[in-house]
C-alpha cells in the first residue's frame, strides 16, 4: 500500500518503506497494522502492570480476615488514620504549592530581570534529587542540628526541630512539587493573552475579578495537570518519608513495615489497593469538577 | 450626552527612553468619530492606549473628559468600550455571559442586564448565538460579540483598535458599513485605530494622519485625500505617484511645459512658494493616455493590469520611479509599447523638495498593509 501511496505523491520522493507509520488515513485498511503495532504495548501494560495489579488484589484474600481485609483497614484506627493522613497531606502539599508556584509562575513569565535565568535554574534544580535528598535536606533543614533549630535556639531559647513528622514531610514534598508546577504554570501563562485582562479591566473589572474571571480560567489546564503529578507524588512518594523517619504514619510507610517488618502481606494489599485507588478517585473527581472548564479555556486560548 | 474627549501636551517616552509620541494636542468633539490613521510604529494605538488609561502622558500631559481631568484614572474607572484585533473574548464564557461580563461588574440586576444583552445581542444581529462558546464562532461574529460587550456597559468613548484586520476583505466592508452606521446610531464619541486609508475614509469624521509619533494632518477625509498638508500624508493616502518640476515666478514647469494656477504649499512655513524645485504628488487620475500631438510626457509601459473597469500601467521614463496610469479598460496595450500622456495639473500636489519624507514612507506603508 505504501508504494501504491509514493506513486500517487509523485516520483521525486524517495521510497520510504515504512509507509504504515505515517499517520493513518481513514479507510486505508490500517487498523490491523496498527493493532500489531500495539501487541507490544499491550503485553507490557499487561505483564507489568494488570497481572501484578491483580495478584496484589487477589493476595488481600489470602490473610486471615480474607475479603474482608478491604473493610479492617477503614475499621482499624491506625490504618484508617494513616489514609486519612495521607489524603490531607498531599492535598495540602498540591493546594499550597499550586498556589506558591501560580504567582512566582506568574510573576517570573510577566517580568524580566537580572538574575531571572539564574533564579530559574535553582527553582527547577529539585527535579534533579531523590527523595532521600530532600529528605536529608529538610533533616539539615529542621533537624535537630538544623538551620531553623539553631536560629530559634539563639533567639528565643528553645529548638524548633520539625523534621521527623508530618510537617518535615510537607516541607520537602513542596520542594519537590515547586519545579514541577511552576514550569506547567508558565507554559499555560506564555499563552494567556494580555488583551483579555485589558477588555476585562476596560469593562470595569478590579483586580481581583481580573485575576479570577480571565487569569485563574487561562492558567486552570496547567493548574489542573500539575497539581494531579504534585497529588500522586504525595500519595505514594517513599524516598524523604523513609529518611526523616521511620515512624510517620503516611500510607506508603505504612505499607512497608506492614509488608517487610510484620509480614502482614493482606493488609499490605488491601492499602496498596486503597492507596491506588484512593488517588485515582480524586483525580478523577477534579478533572471532571474543573476539566470541563479548563478544556474550555485551552481550546478557546488557541 | 457624548463625551468630549481632549488631550493637552501629551508625549510618550518608553522605559528604555524611546519617544513613541512628540507632545501634541489633540480635541475629540462629543459624539465624534475619530480615526487615527498611519502605518504600523507611528503612535496610533499608543494615542488610543492613553486615552484608554492603559498608558500613561508624560509628565505635563492632561487629558479630560468633559472637562473631567482623567490623566491618573486607571482604565477601569474610566468607563471606556474596548474593541480589539484579536477580539479578546472571555473563553471560558458563553457569547452571551461575555456581553454579560460589564454589567456583572457594575453590579447590574440580572433581569435589566438579561434584557440588555438580549438588546446588544440583536442589534449586532448575533441572537441566534447567545448561548455559543466563543471557539464555535468566526471572526465576523467574534467581532460583533465584542462590539455587543463594549458597547453593553454604555461607555463614555468606544475605542476601537484595527477592529476589522483580522478578517477577510469582503467582510471587512460589510463589518465597516456596519460599524459606521452603530456609531452614528449610538451617537457615542469613538476613536479608531487603522493603517488602512479606505476604512479611515468611510468611517471618520475625522481623520489624523501620524507620522513617526507625531501628527502629519488633522482633517476631514475630504481634505486629506484633495489637500494632503505634506509628502507624506499625500503619499500615505494613495498619490503615490511622483514627479519633479521646477516653479518659477509661480508657474509650475514641468520638462518643457508650464502650467499655470497650480500652488506648492510649503508645510514647514505653512506658506506658498513661487520659486523652485518642487515635488509633485498625484494619483492614477493625475495623467491620462492620449494621442502623440498632445502629450505633455512620454514613457514606456512597463506591466499591465487588468482591473474590469479600468486598465492600470506602470509606466517607466516618465518620472524618476514608475507611475501608475489607469486608461479605459477597452484599450489593448502591451508591455513594451510607448504610452503619451497628459498631465491634469488639478490633480497635482505640489510641495517644494525636501519637504517631507515622500519615499520613505512610500516604503512604510508599504510595511504596514504587508
Amino acid at each position: 500500500m505504501s508504494s501504491v501511496q509514493n506513486i500517487q505523491e509523485g516520483r521525486s520522493r524517495p521510497s520510504f518503506p515504512f509507509g504504515f507509520l505515517r499517520r493513518a488515513t481513514p479507510g486505508a485498511g490500517s487498523p490491523a497494522i496498527l493493532a500489531l503495532l500495539m501487541t507490544p504495548g499491550i503485553i507490557i501494560v499487561a505483564a507489568f502492570f494488570l497481572i501484578p495489579l491483580a495478584l496484589v488484589a487477589m493476595r488481600v484474600a489470602d490473610g486471615p480476615d480474607g475479603w474482608a481485609t478491604y473493610f479492617v483497614i477503614l475499621t482499624n484506627g491506625r490504618y484508617f488514620a494513616s489514609l486519612v493522613q495521607t489524603l490531607l497531606m498531599s492535598a495540602g502539599v498540591t493546594l499550597t504549592a499550586l498556589i506558591l508556584c501560580g504567582v512566582c509562575g506568574l510573576f517570573l513569565v510577566r517580568n524580566r530581570f537580572a538574575g531571572r535565568n539564574m533564579l530559574m535554574a535553582l527553582l527547577t534544580l529539585p527535579l534533579s534529587f531523590p527523595g532521600t535528598v530532600v529528605g536529608f535536606m529538610v533533616i539539615m533543614l529542621a533537624g535537630r542540628q538544623g538551620v531553623i533549630g539553631s536560629v530559634t535556639d539563639a533567639l528565643f531559647d528553645e529548638k524548633l526541630v520539625f523534621a521527623y513528622e508530618i510537617s518535615g514531610l510537607f516541607i520537602g514534598y513542596l520542594y519537590f512539587s515547586i519545579p514541577r508546577v511552576i514550569l506547567a504554570v508558565m507554559a499555560s501563562a506564555e499563552k494567556l493573552d494580555p488583551q483579555l485582562e485589558e477588555a476585562a479591566r476596560s469593562l470595569g473589572a478590579p483586580t481581583w475579578r481580573v485575576i479570577k474571571d480571565v487569569i485563574l480560567p487561562g492558567l486552570m489546564p496547567g493548574l489542573v495537570s500539575s497539581g494531579a503529578i504534585c497529588f500522586a507524588t504525595a500519595m505514594g512518594a517513599f524516598g524523604t518519608a523513609f529518611t526523616l523517619a521511620t515512624d510517620i504514619d503516611v500510607l506508603p510507610m505504612v505499607i512497608y513495615t506492614e509488608f517487610t517488618r510484620n509480614a502482614n502481606v493482606a493488609v499490605a494489599a488491601a492499602l496498596s489497593i486503597a492507596l491506588g485507588a484512593m488517588t485515582w478517585a480524586v483525580l478523577f473527581a477534579v478533572r471532571c469538577f474543573v476539566g470541563s472548564s479548563a478544556d474550555t479555556a485551552a481550546r478557546g486560548g488557541a | 450626552m457624548s463625551t468630549q474627549i481632549r488631550l493637552r501636551d501629551c508625549a510618550k517616552t518608553f522605559g528604555d527612553g524611546t519617544r513613541a509620541l512628540a507632545p501634541f494636542d489633540l480635541t475629540i468633539e462629543g459624539g465624534e468619530t475619530i480615526v487615527l490613521l498611519g502605518p504600523s510604529g507611528c503612535g496610533k494605538t499608543t494615542i488610543l492606549r492613553m486615552i484608554a488609561g492603559l498608558e500613561f502622558p508624560d509628565k505635563g500631559g492632561v487629558i479630560t473628559f468633559d472637562g473631567d481631568d482623567v490623566t491618573h484614572q486607571s482604565i477601569e474607572k474610566r468607563r471606556v468600550g474596548m474593541v480589539f484585533q484579536s477580539y479578546a473574548l472571555f473563553p471560558n464564557m458563553t457569547v452571551a455571559q461575555n456581553v454579560a461580563y460589564g454589567l456583572k461588574v457594575h453590579g447590574v440586576s440580572r433581569e435589566e442586564s438579561d434584557a440588555r444583552v438580549k438588546d446588544m445581542l440583536e442589534m449586532m444581529h448575533i441572537e441566534m448565538l447567545a448561548d455559543r462558546r466563543i471557539d464555535q464562532l468566526s471572526g465576523g461574529q467574534r467581532q460583533r460579540v465584542a462590539l455587543a460587550r463594549a458597547i453593553a456597559v454604555q461607555p463614555r468613548v468606544l475605542l476601537l483598535d484595527e477592529p476589522l484586520t483580522a478578517l477577510d476583505a469582503k467582510l471587512r466592508v460589510r463589518l465597516r458599513t456596519e460599524i459606521n452606521a452603530l456609531l452614528r446610531k449610538l451617537g457615542i464619541t469613538a476613536v479608531y485605530v487603522t493603517h488602512d486609508q479606505e476604512e479611515a475614509m468611510a468611517l471618520g469624521d475625522r481623520i489624523v494622519v501620524m507620522q513617526k509619533g507625531e501628527i502629519a494632518q488633522i482633517g476631514t477625509p475630504r481634505e486629506i485625500y484633495r489637500k494632503p498638508q505634506n509628502p507624506f500624508v499625500a503619499d500615505f493616502v494613495g498619490a503615490a505617484n511622483r514627479l519633479d518640476g521646477q516653479m518659477r515666478d509661480g508657474r509650475l514647469h514641468i520638462g518643457t511645459h508650464v502650467f499655470d494656477a497650480v500652488d506648492a504649499f510649503d508645510p514647514r512655513h505653512g506658506a506658498i512658494i513661487d520659486q523652485g524645485p518642487v515635488e509633485l504628488f498625484f494619483r492614477a487620475d493625475g495623467l491620462s493616455t492620449c494621442d502623440a500631438a498632445r502629450a505633455h510626457v512620454t514613457g514606456r509601459v512597463e506591466a499591465v493590469s487588468y482591473l474590469g473597469e479600468r486598465l492600470r500601467l506602470t509606466v517607466s521614463g516618465i518620472g524618476a520611479q514608475a507611475v501608475i496610469v489607469d486608461t479605459h479598460a477597452d484599450d489593448v496595450i502591451a508591455p513594451g509599447a510607448d504610452v503619451h500622456c497628459q498631465i491634469n495639473p488639478d490633480r497635482l500636489t505640489v510641495f517644494p523638495v525636501g519637504a517631507g519624507a515622500g519615499n520613505s514612507a512610500a516604503n512604510q506603508s508599504a510595511h504596514a498593509v504587508s
